[in-house]
């Protein structure tokens, strides 16, 4: 160690005191004196509640802010729609995919002149509005889309613009190759690719989809499609015989569905007119809504099938007891008349296939009206159905459920129902008597036998498919009673409300039919609203005449694309637990010899 | 002998640095050509459900319904179409119908046609 230098033990000398102000000062700060620790101790404590004071004002100022600053990527992942899985019909047919476009966006902040930039936007996508991008490109947002789903030429165009704060991001896009086939149970989404109607919608119930989980795109990968009962094929037979019949009758509205009667799987569902889900524009509009399961109606005459199976289940009726349809039935000031009036006492068979009213009006009465009411409950025409799909329809039942109700109910008037609701009944007392509810997903016979639960007895089942069999042969479904298919059915014709009144010329027509009926497949379910009659058919406007027709003509379309071509033998017993009752294939001789 | 193993030891120091940063950027290449291959997937993916929807619109029911109208001559399946493999006709016992005819025109014989080995042109078989 050298000596101090003399210049600077003058300097010291000359400050002195100063530092030995400092030096006191120095070990006042690291000495442990008792009587300063608690000066200190309060010291570090203020600055300890001013640094959490500090936190807690900056944890507000987050809290409170609407608009937390985004970065591109975060604000891109929330607005670009996400993947969804694609929709198959039953044979891996694609109904809904995702292709993947181009959509253009901005960032405002990174524009240098947004005039400049909405006016060469606008000349290379004239469709997109100035004044509204404009308006857009004025907020403050970090991001705002410009147009989604630009073509490739488009996309060439504003590329070479080379606007600064213009980009490209990509998205997937819904498409529905087959167009309006099947449109109303695949259903459709908007712009960011959210179901919003039909299983499109019902996919994102199920969270199958999330597609904006924040900050989070699922992977395309790990969406597995989804299969429907749907088969494409049948579909589009429906949807063209229903067409072609609703502009031959020149209906209205028309609608149909196929139903497997054994699983309850809906084959095929059309309701016309239909949109087009790549394109839905006015879904709000009613004509369009699926009149299958969100539209009720009188389902007139068809019903007839439920009330004879309560009758027949109740155990007052079998199939050879008569029924007096000789007058019209009289109850207050109100008179039921058939339709097609025989004036004489009728058996079973008969009250179906001339379709008497006062035949089945008397059946009901018979069971009486809380017998009637606890029949119906549980065949599900009381309450409200609800299948896959999101749309569905609360039944019309009427609050003060009389005798006259109960009577005309039994024809199929004053009890509204949504189609579908008619179709899982019948289909019950045709499959063996178990009612199960329908179902737009796959489903196996053993998931099936699992669900449904038996409401009427293999006898009764098996009377219903009779009683449609001898409709086919020697009743109103003759037209539909196409040669090697053993069809059995049922047609429906009520007269539609007009101010207060059933009106006489306007009519809503159904026909029901089951493939083959000694051991039903196929439910088939035709609708027209208001159709006309035709010069040749006689004008008549009845069921048989369109809706009957149509589905004769949908049976030769759909059984042989079902692997199901016509048999050119009838089935050798068609009816065993009838026929060891005594009754044989002739409907007609019933309850006569 | 510590001069040499010095130099040994800094040898390897300078090799194994060497070898790491060589090893640390092919993993780097390697990563680089996976997130090439990816995208290059991704590509293809979009591209194949893209032609998978074209394909899905090409063959829609209606458009075939349509082309096989107007291009085919086809018919409904009906019951006079079908027949049981029991009603088809026995298959017919096989006939020489040609040598049948010759038969009936007298041809099957002898013939008066000149013996081949009578004109040199092939052996003789008598």
């Amino acid at each position: 160690m050298s000596e101090p230098s003399p210049t600077a033990e003058e300097a010291v000398g000359a400050g002195e005191s100063w530092i030995g102000r400092v030096k006191a000062t120095t070990r006042a700060l690291f000495s442990t004196r008792l009587d300063k620790s608690g000066g200190r101790i309060r010291l570090i404590a203020l600055a300890m509640v001013a640094a959490y004071f500090g936190v807690a004002v900056k944890l507000v100022a987050l809290g409170v802010s609407h608009d937390p600053p985004q970065t591109l990527k975060v604000a891109a992942d929330q607005a670009v729609s996400g993947a969804r899985p694609d929709l198959l019909d039953r044979n891996g047919a694609i109904l809904a995919t995702d292709v993947k476009t181009m959509s253009v966006f901005a960032d405002p902040r990174l524009i240098v002149d947004k005039d400049e930039a909405v006016e060469l936007i606008t000349a290379v996508l004239p469709d997109v509005d100035a004044k509204e991008l404009r308006e857009r490109l004025a907020s403050k947002k970090g991001f705002v889309w410009v147009k989604r789903q630009v073509t490739q030429k488009e996309r060439e165009e504003i590329f070479h613009l080379g606007l600064p704060g213009v980009g490209f991001l990509p998205e997937n896009k819904r498409v529905y190759p087959n167009g309006p086939l099947g449109a109303h149970v695949i259903g459709f989404v908007d712009k960011d690719n959210v179901g919003i109607a039909g299983m499109e919608k019902y996919l994102d119930q199920q969270s199958l989809t999330d597609p904006h989980v924040a900050g989070f795109t699922v992977d395309a990968d790990a969406l597995k499609p989804v299969r429907l009962s749907l088969d494409l094929k049948a579909t589009h037979a429906l949807r063209d015989a229903l067409a072609i019949g609703m502009a031959r009758y020149r209906a209205k509205a028309a609608a149909g569905a196929i139903m497997d009667v054994d699983t309850g799987e809906i084959i095929a569902l059309e309701s016309l007119p239909d949109f087009d889900p790549n394109n839905p524009g006015d879904v709000k509009d009613p004509e369009k809504i699926n009149r299958v399961n969100v539209g009720v109606y009188e389902m007139g005459s068809t019903f007839k099938a439920l009330s004879l199976a309560m009758a027949l289940e109740s155990g007052k009726v079998n199939l050879a007891s008569r029924i007096d349809a000789r007058d019209s039935l009289r109850y207050g000031h109100f008179t039921i008349h058939d339709f097609h009036a025989t004036h004489r006492v009728l058996t079973v068979p008969e009250v179906f296939t001339h379709s008497s009213n006062i035949g089945a009006a008397r059946m009901a009465l018979m069971v009486g009206v809380e017998g009637h009411k606890a029949f119906l409950k549980k065949m599900g025409q009381l309450d409200r159905l609800r299948t896959e799909l999101p749309e569905s329809a609360e039944p019309l039942v009427p609050k003060r459920w009389s005798e006259l109700n109960t009577m005309t109910i039994a024809f199929g008037q004053g009890l509204n129902v949504a189609p579908i609701q008619a179709m899982m009944a019948v289909a019950a007392l045709v499959n063996g008597g178990e009612l199960m509810a329908p179902t737009f997903l796959p489903r196996s016979e053993v998931e099936a036998a699992t669900l449904a639960h038996r409401v009427v007895s293999a006898q009764t089942s098996e009377s219903m498919r009779y009683l449609l069999r001898a409709n086919a042969t020697h009743g109103s479904a003759g037209l539909a009673n196409i040669p090697g298919y053993y069809v059995g059915g049922k047609t429906g014709t009520a007269d539609k409300i007009v101010h207060g009144h059933y009106s006489q010329d306007k009519v809503f027509t159904t026909f029901m039919a089951i493939t083959p009926a000694d051991k039903p497949k196929y439910l088939y379910l035709v609708m027209y609203d208001e159709p006309q009659g035709l010069p040749e058919d006689g004008g008549y406007h009845t069921a048989a005449y369109n809706a009957g027709r149509v589905t004769g003509e949908l049976i030769q379309r759909v059984e042989p694309l079902e692997g199901r071509p016509p048999a050119s033998q009838f089935p050798d017993q068609p009816f065993p637990l009838l026929a060891r009752l005594g009754y044989g294939y002739d409907a007609d001789k019933v309850g006569k010899e | 002998m510590w001069r040499f193993l010095h130099v040994v030891a800094i040898g390897a120091l300078i090799a194994s640095a060497a070898y790491v940063y060589s090893v640390k950027y092919q993993t780097i290449y390697a990563s680089e050509q996976i997130v090439k291959v990816r995208h290059l997937i991704a590509k293809e993916r979009d591209a194949i459900s893209l032609l998978r929807a074209e394909y899905a619109h090409l063959i829609r029911p209606d458009r075939l319904q349509a082309l096989a109208d107007t291009q085919l001559d086809m018919q409904r399946l009906a019951l006079n179409q079908v027949v049981k493999a029991d009603d088809l006709p026995e298959r017919p016992v096989k006939v020489d119908s040609i040598g049948r005819k010759l038969e009936s025109l007298g041809l099957l014989g002898q013939s008066a046609t000149p013996n081949a080995g009578l004109t040199g042109a092939t052996p003789s078989l008598r």
